[in-house]
């Protein structure tokens, strides 16, 4: 046996799959721990030209709104240091253009597809589960509950836990399949709005969406973005998501994906060791359309390094 | 990852950067793009990627050349790579300009640093086509490595800035509108800031004079992922076109342009 071999053979004998556990049973099981994040990764066909999409864990899709919607005006995208700041708005094609035309595209894959939801009300999210319950191609919903409008109120969806907890258990009583509550981060404590998803039935939280944030241009001396705000996301805002997933681990008994300015392996490593079941590729999807691949190899690289045949032993081990 | 071969100051804050392209999976069509990395070793500061229109493609030499203007970080840091550097680039992306085949006159109008991807798209025509090229900028010195690249080939040039009269003195619209009279054009290319297209593209459209456009818009991805530089289609608000896949260049009339 030569040298190449044997490296090849200890490397298939690492185990990269993760499981999402929920608590009534229903589970969805992921060959490995990364999962491309809502609006990074387009409909699929675009990161397939640069990777084999089959490589992934899982693909989130990109937010699905009840009607159509045209997005924000441009500037949507700035940057800052190690980040970036967008206001895309939501640009989608509404959820039964989503149906007929997008998601066929999608389920081509041979991997769980989850699909991100928004809504301006909790109808809205309702009525969107009730449609994508009948699509037996999408594994599970991830309800998006960072968009910052509400009916009448103004105010975010996801800061208040009993607006968690309410529009939770509306989405359980329709949609049979698995439920993920992705979280802001614009908030004092996020284990408030983690323990009310956990209450009302969420099978897992994805943690965490973008920071509220702005820029400003000052040669015109305006706001950058045409929509003022933008969230901030990529590397810079890493080590907030690690400490959230690492503050919702002691006190969730459901599974968390961590997400937040992942670029590396060891990124992904310390999100595991923090607490999270699986993670989100973001930001780096934009930088690096192949990076799944990247990560993946240095993943396995310290697994050996460490050896660790399982994944999974490093779930939540930065606790013990 | 490719080699840079040369990467020289050629007017105001203006570079030209000539790449080693020999392992690139498709050859560059004119407007098309490339996604540049600006980041050396492995720092993630910027983080995104800078999209930079072909200036120039030679398939021969396999050399792959940009213009570009420095204009804030990211342009700073391209600036200061060596010769000898390697350079991630992610391309050719975009949808670049219809080459026409049975138009008689064309014309070419460009501003700023916008007039780059022009000169490629002249160069894969000029000997074929009839062209006639209207290059505008603040000062003269703007257009001196324009107007040496674009003298060595077959076409009519002539230049006009802000600051001082050359053949003209104003914008590359009113120099182009001054000599349509006497040129008629069958079809139009126009690249610069997004003010001047949308004021090329109304005198051209109130003259029934068909034409293509070269946006610059703000890209997060470059490869139709992120929808940061997706534009507003003119038949409907819900018909985006993303600059990256549907573009950067559109027909005239096709997207909706800012002032």
């Amino acid at each position: 046996m030569n040298k190449q071999q044997s490296a090849t053979d200890l490397t298939e004998k690492i185990d990269l799959a993760t499981v999402l556990k929920a608590k009534n049973g229903s589970h969805l099981k992921l060959k490995n721990p990364l999962i491309t994040a809502s609006g990074t990764c387009g409909n699929g066909h675009e990161l397939a030209k640069f990777f084999d999409l089959n490589q992934l864990g899982a693909f989130t899709t990109k937010g699905i709104t009840l009607q159509a919607q045209p997005g924000n005006k441009t500037p949507r995208i700035a940057e800052s240091a190690a980040g970036i700041i967008n206001s895309i708005g939501l640009e989608n094609p509404g959820v039964d253009q989503f149906i007929a035309k997008k998601l066929p595209e999608t389920a081509q894959y041979n991997l769980p597809i989850l699909a991100n939801i928004s809504g301006y009300q909790a109808d809205d999210f309702v009525n969107i589960a009730i449609k994508l319950a009948e699509q037996k191609e999408i594994s599970g919903l991830e309800v998006n509950l960072s968009c910052p409008n509400i009916k009448g109120g103004g105010m975010i969806f996801g800061t208040d836990p009993e607006n968690v907890f309410q529009i939770t258990r509306k989405i359980k009583q329709v949609y049979p399949g698995y439920i993920i509550v992705k979280l802001t981060p614009n908030i004092t404590d996020i284990t408030t709005t983690a323990l009310a998803a956990e209450e009302a039935g969420a099978d897992a939280v994805a943690l965490i969406n973008t920071l509220s944030a702005m820029k400003i241009d000052i040669e015109k001396q305006k706001p950058l973005l045409a929509n003022t705000y933008g969230g901030l996301s990529g590397p810079a805002i890493k080590p907030i998501a690690v400490k959230m997933v690492y503050q919702s681990y002691q006190k969730l008994t459901i599974p968390i994906i961590g997400l937040g300015g992942i670029c590396s392996g060891s990124d992904v490593i310390e999100f595991l060791l923090a607490g999270a079941t699986a993670v989100g590729l973001g930001s780096i999807n934009l930088r690096e359309p192949a990076a799944a691949l990247r990560i993946l190899a240095e993943i396995k690289d310290y697994l050996k390094k460490h050896q660790l045949n399982k994944l999974s032993s490093l779930i939540g081990a930065a606790h013990q | 990852m490719f080699k840079i071969i040369a990467n020289r100051l050629v007017g105001p804050k203006i570079y030209e950067i000539i790449i080693k392209a020999d392992k690139l999976i498709e050859q560059p069509q004119p407007g098309q793009f490339f996604n540049l990395k600006v980041n050396k070793l492995k720092s993630k500061d910027p983080f995104l990627r800078r999209p930079f229109s072909v200036f120039d493609f030679n398939p021969v030499s396999q050399q792959l050349t940009f213009v570009y203007r420095v204009v804030g970080r990211g342009t700073e840091i391209l600036s200061s790579f060596k010769v000898g550097d390697s350079l991630d680039l992610l391309g050719p992306l975009g949808k670049g300009f219809t080459l026409p085949e049975n138009k008689k006159s064309l014309h070419l109008i460009g501003g700023g640093i916008g007039i780059a991807p022009l000169y490629y798209l002249a160069r894969v025509l000029a000997d074929q086509q009839q062209l006639s090229i209207y290059l505008g900028a603040e000062t003269k010195t703007e257009l001196n490595f324009f107007q040496q690249k674009f003298s060595e080939l077959k076409c009519s040039i002539k230049l006009t800035a802000m600051a001082e009269k050359l053949d003209f003195k104003g914008t590359a619209l009113q120099l182009w509108l001054k000599n349509l009279p006497a040129n008629k054009a069958d079809f139009i290319y126009v690249c610069g800031p997004e003010k001047m297209l949308l004021a090329v593209e109304k005198e051209a459209l109130a003259r029934n004079i068909d034409g293509e456009l070269s946006v610059e818009k703000r890209m997060g991805c470059g490869i139709g992922i992120c929808l940061s530089c997706s534009c507003q289609s003119v038949e409907s608000p819900l018909t985006r076109k993303r600059a990256c896949i549907e573009g950067p260049v559109f027909k005239l009339g096709e997207v909706e342009l800012d002032e």
